[in-house]
């Protein structure tokens, strides 16, 4: 089986799973208990959070990193827990997951003044348009870093540079699901104030997420319980699937540079084949400038999701542009840049993992073939 | 005073000789219904009595009741043993909701000492002592006290009667195939046809990778829905990718939609013939889609040779149609956006009247009975059980 859908979820490796393995057996305490067992545990999910503010260089003794289910869970808290104030404006992007995007929804329809920020037809933040619409009055800007559909790298120094020139107190959240351990990314060079990740993306367990929360912001709890994770994200802290996600954080930032330029050779190999064989029948929506991680796709004349299938009985897995072609939703993200529905209906995304090879890459091209 | 569910059933006492074998089927029915609650189920005279159950359980039960074909109405009843004085002290516990109230007495025992109007005017005092801001008012109450003297010794005192499905025991009119897609229509056309006392199995013609793992359990998750009223499903899943690419490749592009109900028509047949079926049951509508006129209709009426084809919505709106869905529980599942087979290869401009002759052209480009027979040795077949 080839498998390039690792922007939906990748394979844990096989060290993060011994990790979660030996957790479930020796150290299965309850993290927030008095006794030295559970004490012992709780400073090595300490050291998860260190390992995570390193990876993003940021500040080890006044940032905070707090731990959710997932980066869904993640963005609400970051999303949810910053809006306080009606009168104020919110930015978001057009182009976001919907773990943000229906957020933002949601805050319109609380009576939030929200607005969105349109895309270019790259995929990336229309700069431009971002600059009119941020101004004094503007709080809180949430863009993701690598967008999971097309891999559109946004540049979020340009994107600070211009929030600073408006109101330099704005904060300034980042959803780094697609691009944590996998691109280069200073918070603190960038001044973000919140960034979302996701542990399943990056060879970790699925369960798992982090809030990266610098020390700017003061984010009020939108749960409530028990007061863990210093009353952020109250619940037993998931022991086991953290230290997991600390082994998938060092052996990623460990390797990713190394990395980058494997994918990068892959990404290359991938479009070459396709024009080659496939000139005039599809376009690409993604740029050379984009992460290479991930690759859009559109097909003519046939729909994403049925090339998918037809991929898939032939042993090749990848994941569909649109959700639900079906009942003609379309897609934001594809048609914010400018395609026409009848683009869009053929999307299909490739997106590699740390263990893609270049034989997954010619077995795609070659069942490609037979499919299409 | 125990509380009991008695069953009422209907237009089966219309059936004459053949009373026993509706009687029986309906019996089973319920039986089958209930099984997985702890109670007890008999027959008293002219109806079925729940007892023994959990009063926990009774709201389920009542539901469960109520999908059964057949049933006419329930009602919750007070049984006590049958005697003048237990059935008034039973009566002095009563309270009246409305306004105005009648009793009415109903001796099944002729042993008891007291006649009907008589002991309905005795019980009518009785409550009255407890119900002192109501009055009687014997030609439009607006509560009716029922007391039934049942010749087993008992009698059941009750309020108000709920209604139930009607219609006549599943399996006393044989059993029909089903061609079911996954839209809101088909579920309802077997809820109908079962109501008239069909069992059912069903047909599902499925065009993978066209249409998705998704759209088949939509269809089996609808199956589910349905077999509460009809009984046990045997559900039919036919490959019909290879058909439709050979129409779609050879035959005219305005033709695909007939082409393709004819096939299924052909195949359905067939199916139902080896599955011991006496008919088939379509939810087709006149006039709903393209392929839905006279003509269209009569195309696809045609391949079916030997059995007939129900089609119980054919005069039906599809709002009408909708709020049966809703009622039984399929509308949320038939509206989940999955493509079923016939959305595959739909040409913009659909024939509305097809002719014959150019039916018969575009299928002579076709090995017909080979794809139909490649595609029925490829069936799967589950089996969808209560």
């Amino acid at each position: 089986m080839v498998y390039l859908d690792n922007g939906a979820t990748t394979k844990p490796r096989k060290e993060v799973v011994e990790e979660y393995v030996k957790n479930c057996e020796e150290g299965f305490f309850n993290p927030s208990a008095v006794y030295s067992s559970a004490f012992n545990l709780s400073k090595k999910i300490d050291g998860v959070r260190s390992l995570i503010l390193d990876a993003l260089s940021g500040d080890e003794y006044k940032d905070r990193v707090v731990f959710t289910s997932g980066a869904t869970e993640a963005n609400n808290l970051a999303i949810f827990g910053s809006a306080t104030n009606r009168t104020k404006k919110y930015l978001f992007s057009v182009g976001e997951h919907p773990s943000v995007y229906n957020c933002a929804q949601e805050l319109l329809t609380r009576g939030y003044n929200v607005q969105f920020i349109p895309l270019s037809n790259t995929g990336e933040v229309d700069y431009d348009a971002f600059e009119k619409l941020c101004d004094k009055d503007t709080c809180f800007v949430s863009t993701m870093f690598v967008n999971n559909e097309t891999g559109a790298i946004n540049d979020l120094y340009r994107i600070r540079n211009i929030i600073d020139s408006k109101n330099p107190n704005c904060i300034f959240h980042v959803d780094g699901v697609q691009s944590f351990c996998k691109l280069p990314l200073s918070v603190k060079k960038c001044k973000i104030n919140l960034l979302s990740m996701s542990a399943h993306k990056i060879a970790g367990l699925k369960g798992v997420g982090a809030l990266f929360i610098s020390n700017k912001v003061n984010l009020k709890n939108i749960s409530f319980g028990g007061g863990q994770e210093k009353g952020l994200r109250s619940g037993t802290v998931n022991a086991g699937g953290i230290l997991a996600m600390g082994k998938a954080v060092e052996l990623a930032n460990r390797d990713m540079t190394k990395n980058l330029e494997k994918i990068g050779k892959l990404k290359t190999l991938l479009l070459e084949n396709l024009y080659k064989n496939f000139k005039d029948k599809f376009i690409c929506a993604s740029t050379e400038k984009g992460s290479p991680y991930v690759v859009s796709l559109m097909f003519k004349g046939i729909k994403g999701e049925v090339l998918v299938r037809k991929l898939d009985s032939n042993g090749v897995i990848v994941g569909t542009g649109s959700a639900c072609s079906a009942n003609k939703v379309g897609n934001r993200i594809l048609e914010s840049m400018g395609y026409s529905k009848d683009q869009v209906v053929g999307a299909v995304r490739v997106s590699f993992g740390f263990d893609s090879t270049e034989e997954d890459v010619i077995e795609f091209c070659n069942k490609l073939k037979e499919c299409y | 005073m125990k509380e009991v569910i008695l069953i009422r059933f209907g237009e089966i006492f219309l059936k004459g000789r053949n009373y026993s074998y509706f009687e029986n089927t309906l019996f089973k029915n319920v039986e089958r219904r209930l099984k997985k609650f702890n109670l007890k189920l008999e027959r008293i005279s002219g109806r079925f009595l729940v007892s023994d159950f959990e009063a926990e359980d009774k709201d389920d039960i009542i539901e469960a009741i109520q999908t059964v074909f057949g049933l006419v109405s329930l009602s919750v009843a007070y049984e006590v043993e049958t005697s003048v004085d237990t059935i008034k002290s039973a009566c002095e516990k009563i309270k009246i909701k409305d306004k105005t109230f009648k009793v009415e007495v109903k001796r099944a025992d002729k042993t008891f000492p007291i006649k009907s109007f008589e002991f309905a005017g005795e019980l009518g005092g009785v409550i009255l002592k407890n119900n002192p801001d109501v009055k009687v008012d014997v030609h439009s109450p607006q509560e009716i006290v029922y007391v039934d003297i049942r010749q087993n010794g008992k009698t059941y005192i009750f309020y108000d009667k709920i209604a139930c499905l009607g219609g006549m025991p599943v399996g006393t009119a044989g059993r029909a195939m089903l061609l079911l897609s996954g839209g809101i229509d088909s579920p309802v056309a077997g809820f109908l046809m079962a109501k008239r006392g069909l069992c059912i199995n069903a047909i599902h013609f499925e065009s993978y990778p066209y249409t998705s793992e998704q759209a088949k359990q939509k269809v089996i998750d609808l199956a589910n829905i349905i077999k509460k009223y009809t009984g046990n499903i045997r559900l039919f899943i036919v490959p019909f990718t290879r058909i439709q690419e050979e129409i779609h490749k050879n035959c005219d592009d305005e033709y695909m939609v007939t082409l393709v109900r004819r096939f299924m028509m052909e195949i359905a047949e067939q199916v139902a013939k080896k599955s011991d079926c006496q008919a088939i049951i379509t939810g087709e509508n006149l006039g709903q889609v393209a392929s839905q006129t006279v003509e269209g209709i009569t195309m696809t009426s045609m391949m079916a040779k030997d059995l007939p084809i129900f089609r119980p919505l054919i005069s039906f709106d599809k709002i009408e149609i909708s709020k049966i869905s809703e009622k039984i529980g399929t509308y949320d599942i038939s509206v989940l956006p999955y493509e079923d087979c016939c959305s595959v290869f739909l040409p913009k401009n659909p024939v509305t009247h097809p002719k014959l002759n150019k039916i018969v052209e575009n299928e002579e480009l076709l090995n017909r009975e080979f794809l139909i027979q490649d595609a029925i040795s490829k069936m799967e077949i589950i089996d969808i059980k209560n």
